[in-house]
């Protein structure tokens, strides 16, 4: 082990902290916004602690996100929704990227690239023909329609996420499991599925925040006021004119954290498998 | 011996076909804004000439910002008519005049449209592709066949340079002749003088001595030759500059002092052109005109170009530095007319006929070749069988993906197709919800019906859904969307350049043995990844607010008191000019991903074995070297995925534009569809773009070429 010598190790930390700084700069410039109880509509002077610390605008947004429903009513349809949506798309994408993963088929390869263009689509692209189809069949403006427009912007990228993460089960095992005498489906119950759930779970998480984190999309088919989700909330409260800065963000923190959480628990499984992956070619 | 027939026939073609396009474009094109000014000295001298006015071409000072050669060029054109009266002389703002004397506007028309054939012919003679693609470029046709400065310099321009190849660098006659060119090129129009610019760089990489240090005697032999085709080039201009004959140096102060002044005058400014608006107009044919210049290929010739520019590098140098050299005038020169292109379209022309030979007909070729293998080898073996039963095998397995995939992505994919070809609009949408699509699609394939038009900014009021064939997609591909497409890719790559270069950094710190709190470090920065892109936005948006943000607070006194404007002026205008929104734009993109750079560059990293960093010191390499050339090499690979996957990300960042609300023509394909979409109603438009975003992303990513690779790191961006 080389020894870096104390200048040196000062230079370095100067350099971190100038980076730790840009990083947490606008994290805290929303923080003490949030904590502070003496600014009203919007912060009047330069200031870098809370001139009056405190949570009570915490408090206030929860009991009045300034929709009609309450923080628990938005938070239960962001969950009917981009939890359905991620349920939805790995359900039904699961034995396709089995398939592709497993079997040598004729058009493999050309549903392979339609497959990755489809998955490094923009949501947008497909919410054009989505709106009119199901303002078509009267869908839209329900919950059941935007969960079906968030599975649509997550279900071939979860497949070829899943794809991978089949593909990175080792063959032997299947195999082994052939010998025993076990069909295609018991295998991949019993030894495909399993193994590759971890990653499974993965794909479906990351459906999950692309739903969560959505709100332009909603608010564009959304119309009762029942059916709004905790990110429809932030964004509807950034679009009122005069809306008190205080509030704005102590909303938007609020529906950051749950993802803050996923983010940090799952941050070295994220990069395990982004090594994974790559060498598995 | 057939070959040089082909090759001559070939040459003929395009000079004709530049001659006929150019002749249309003489007479359909109507006035435009500075002919007048132009022709009006012409008249002007011509009368001069007539009565052998030595003293008068000298002190005719109208127009002084423009030395005199090209007007005095299209005088001597219309001397032999009877005299025009003069034309009043208005301000360089005012409106496009109705009319101009005739036959003298013909007339000086035709002078353009000869030196713009002659030009073409010249470029063909070493290419004749690149010839044809100068010929068919619709900048080119327009500013070659109106009475403007560009013709003459435009031919003189690329004398000079082919002058200067003839020559080898000797001192001979064609390199006088290049001289020669060169100063009459800058005495028609200041800004062609780039090229001699061009050719000195050439000259000077070229005849770089190497291995040897550059001290007194060896520098002087090194520059002496290129300062000499300075001067002789200078000579020249002077001799044809006549208005230069008296008191040189202060009309030559006045007329570059002119242009200074004109760039950053209120008149430009209010154009609100974007400092990258060179590239708009390079990525889309002339849009004033409809129906004068028959084929609009120009973006296709800037996208095939720019493959061709390496090759280009490596087989005709100066043409390589020219066009690099020129582009980089036009991106710092604040003043951003459309006709200044013209300094540039012979070397793009260039390089796009490389990038046409390499990337369609080189492939094309391959391609038949390979066909006729495949053939025999499918008949010879039969795996098709084996095929058929791993299919039969697989499909249980898809039909649940397929039947859901085909209702909720597949079905409405095609369906945004049809309405592609639709003027839909929210005032028909009962008619569309009602299968109005279909039934006009329909009856506009079976040529029921014949297309209506249809425009972006411009919604159908009509309560029914029209076919409208491909109109609008075919405006997006003649270059309608050349503002956002130009905008995409310069935001794709410099977002993703300053994500990878401080995640990349940040990743070589935190690598280096013995720095202490290294885990400490990397959670925090890996925060900003955590936080939704669009809480992130939100986040920059209130440090950037023009009044109550921490910025504007923080430095308000200090940039009042200390009367520094420019920081004033980013704080309190982002929200209105397009670069210093560009800028904020950028710092919070780096923002949100510069951690997903870090963990992919610390991941790589991880990988390269820890012998080659000792092996490269021992070697002596110390820190730049050795990461330029043993770390960096083995990065690049591991790092691509990561990078290409990022590069398609910001290419549809949505959430980022939507919270921050930059100006135009700062958008993503996203957000204008969502734009199209949801503020202006028009249904079909934004179907239109996205079809377009699709065929962009294909091929970028058939581009990327990697796609197998890229994929693997797409689970986890």
């Amino acid at each position: 082990m080389r020894k870096i010598l104390w200048w040196q190790q000062m230079v370095y930390q100067l350099l971190l902290l100038a980076v730790g700084l840009f990083a947490l700069l606008p994290v805290w410039g929303m923080l003490r916004i949030a904590l502070d109880g003496a600014i009203k509509g919007a912060p009047t002077e330069f200031r870098l602690w809370p001139e009056e610390f405190t949570l009570a605008v915490f408090q206030h947004v929860w009991e009045n996100p300034s929709q009609t429903l309450s923080i628990p009513g938005l938070l239960k349809n962001s969950m009917i929704v981009a939890g359905g949506a991620a349920i939805f798309s790995v359900v039904f994408g699961a034995s396709m990227a089995y398939a592709f993963a497993r079997f040598r088929f004729p058009g493999r390869k050309t549903g392979l690239f339609a497959l990755l263009v489809g998955a490094m689509l923009p949501p947008v692209a497909l919410m054009t023909p989505l709106y009119v189809l199901l303002s078509a069949l009267g869908l839209r403006t329900s919950l059941l329609g935007l969960m079906i427009v968030y599975a649509a912007f997550s279900m071939v990228f979860c497949i070829w996420s899943m794809r991978a993460s089949f593909q990175a089960v080792p063959l032997e095992l299947e195999e082994a499991s052939y010998l025993d005498g076990a069909t295609h489906w018991v295998t991949f119950l019993k030894v495909s599925l399993p193994l590759a759930l971890p990653s499974i779970a993965v794909a479906a998480l990351l459906a999950f925040l692309l739903g969560y984190t959505e709100f332009a999309i909603g608010w564009l088919f959304v119309e009762s006021s029942d059916n709004v989700t905790m990110a429809m909330a932030v964004s509807g409260m950034m679009r009122q004119s005069g809306a008190e800065w205080g509030n704005l963000s102590a909303l938007a923190l609020l529906m950051s954290i749950p993802v803050v959480i996923i983010f940090m628990i799952l941050y070295r499984y994220l990069m395990r498998g982004m090594l994974a992956g790559r060498l598995e070619d | 011996m057939m070959r040089r027939i082909f090759l001559w026939l070939a040459i003929l073609c395009v000079v004709g076909l530049a001659w006929g396009l150019r002749l249309r474009a003489l007479e359909q094109l109507p006035i435009d804004y500075d002919e007048d000014d132009y022709l009006g000295a012409a008249i002007h001298y011509a009368q001069a000439l007539r009565e052998r006015d030595l003293a008068e071409i000298i002190n005719y000072d109208y127009n002084y910002e423009h030395p005199p050669l090209t007007k005095l060029a299209y005088g001597l054109a219309i001397l032999p008519l009877t005299p025009a009266s003069p034309i009043i002389e208005r301000p360089s703002s005012a409106p496009i005049v109705s009319s101009l004397p005739e036959p003298h506007f013909q007339t000086a028309r035709k002078l353009s449209i000869i030196l713009g054939t002659l030009q073409v012919l010249v470029l063909a003679l070493i290419d004749p592709l690149a010839g044809l693609l100068l010929a068919i470029n619709t900048w080119q046709i327009k500013y070659t066949s109106q009475i403007m400065l560009e013709p003459l310099p435009s031919l003189t321009s690329i004398l000079a340079v082919i002058l200067y190849i003839k020559s080898g660098r000797r001192w001979n006659v064609w390199l006088f002749l290049s001289t020669l060119a060169l100063g009459i090129t800058v005495a028609a129009k200041f800004p062609y003088g780039i090229v001699g610019v061009a050719i000195a760089v050439h000259w000077l990489m070229e005849e770089y001595p190497a291995q040897e240090r550059l001290k007194g005697l060896k520098l002087i032999r090194w520059l002496a030759p290129v300062a000499g085709f300075a001067i002789l080039a200078a000579i020249t201009f002077f001799a044809t500059n006549p208005r230069l004959w008296t008191d040189p140096l202060s009309r030559l102060g006045a007329a570059i002092t002119f242009h200074g002044d004109y760039a950053t005058s209120d008149y430009v400014r209010g154009a609100g052109l974007p400092p990258w608006q060179p590239f708009v107009w390079l990525f889309q044919s002339v849009p004033w005109h409809p129906g004068v210049f028959l084929v609009s290929m120009d973006v296709l010739i800037t996208l095939m170009a720019i493959l061709g520019y390496k090759q280009m590098w490596e087989r005709q140098r100066v043409f390589a530095l020219w066009l690099v050299i020129a582009l980089g005038f036009l991106l710092v020169w604040p003043t951003k007319w459309p006709q200044y292109i013209l300094i540039l379209t012979v070397p793009l022309s260039l390089a796009s006929a490389y990038g046409f030979r390499a990337s369609i007909w080189q492939p094309l070729v391959n391609w038949i070749k390979r066909d006729k293998h495949h053939t025999r080898a499918r008949i010879a073996g039969s795996p098709l069988k084996i095929g058929w039963q791993e299919l039969r095998k697989a499909l249980p397995w898809l039909i649940p993906g397929l039947v859901v995939l085909g209702f909720i992505t597949v079905y409405p994919m095609v369906f945004q197709g049809a309405m592609a070809l639709t003027d839909f609009g929210s005032s028909a949408i009962r008619d569309g919800l009602s299968g109005g699509v279909w039934r006009e699609t329909w009856k506009g394939f079976s040529g029921q019906v014949e297309p209506v038009t249809a425009a972006f900014f411009q919604r159908s009021m009509s309560k029914e859904v029209h076919y409208a064939g491909t109109t609008l997609l075919r405006q997006l591909i003649g270059g309608a969307a050349a503002d956002y497409l130009v905008f995409g890719i310069l935001w794709t790559f410099l977002a993703i350049a300053s994500q990878t270069a401080l995640g990349v950094s940040v990743a070589l710190l935190l690598d280096r043995a013995g720095v202490l709190f290294k885990g400490w470090w990397r959670a925090i920065y890996i925060l900003p990844w955590a936080i939704p892109e669009f809480v992130g936005g939100l986040m920059w948006a209130q440090i950037f607010d023009p009044r109550f943000g921490w910025f504007n607070q923080a430095g308000k006194t200090w940039y009042e008191t200390a009367d520094y404007p420019g920081a004033a002026n980013f704080i309190t205008q982002w929200q209105s000019n397009p670069t210093y929104a560009l800028l904020v734009l950028l710092i919070t993109a780096t923002w949100c991903g510069f951690p997903f750079m870090m963990l992919a560059a610390s991941a790589g990293l991880k990988l390269i074995p820890v012998d080659l960093h000792d092996a490269a010191e021992i070697d002596g390499a110390g820190g730049w070297k050795k990461f330029r050339f043993v770390i960096w090499p083995l990065l690049v690979p591991l790092l691509l995925p990561a990078v290409i996957i990022r590069a398609i990300f910001s290419f549809n960042q949505f959430y980022l534009f939507l919270v921050l609300e930059p100006p135009f023509p700062l958008a993503t394909f996203s957000v204008t569809s969502f734009f199209f979409f949801d503020q202006l109603g028009q249904y079909g438009a934004s179907a239109a773009i996205n079809i377009f975003t699709i065929l962009v992303l294909i091929a970028l990513i058939l581009w990327f070429n990697q796609w197998s690779k890229a994929a693997e790191g797409y689970t986890y961006a």
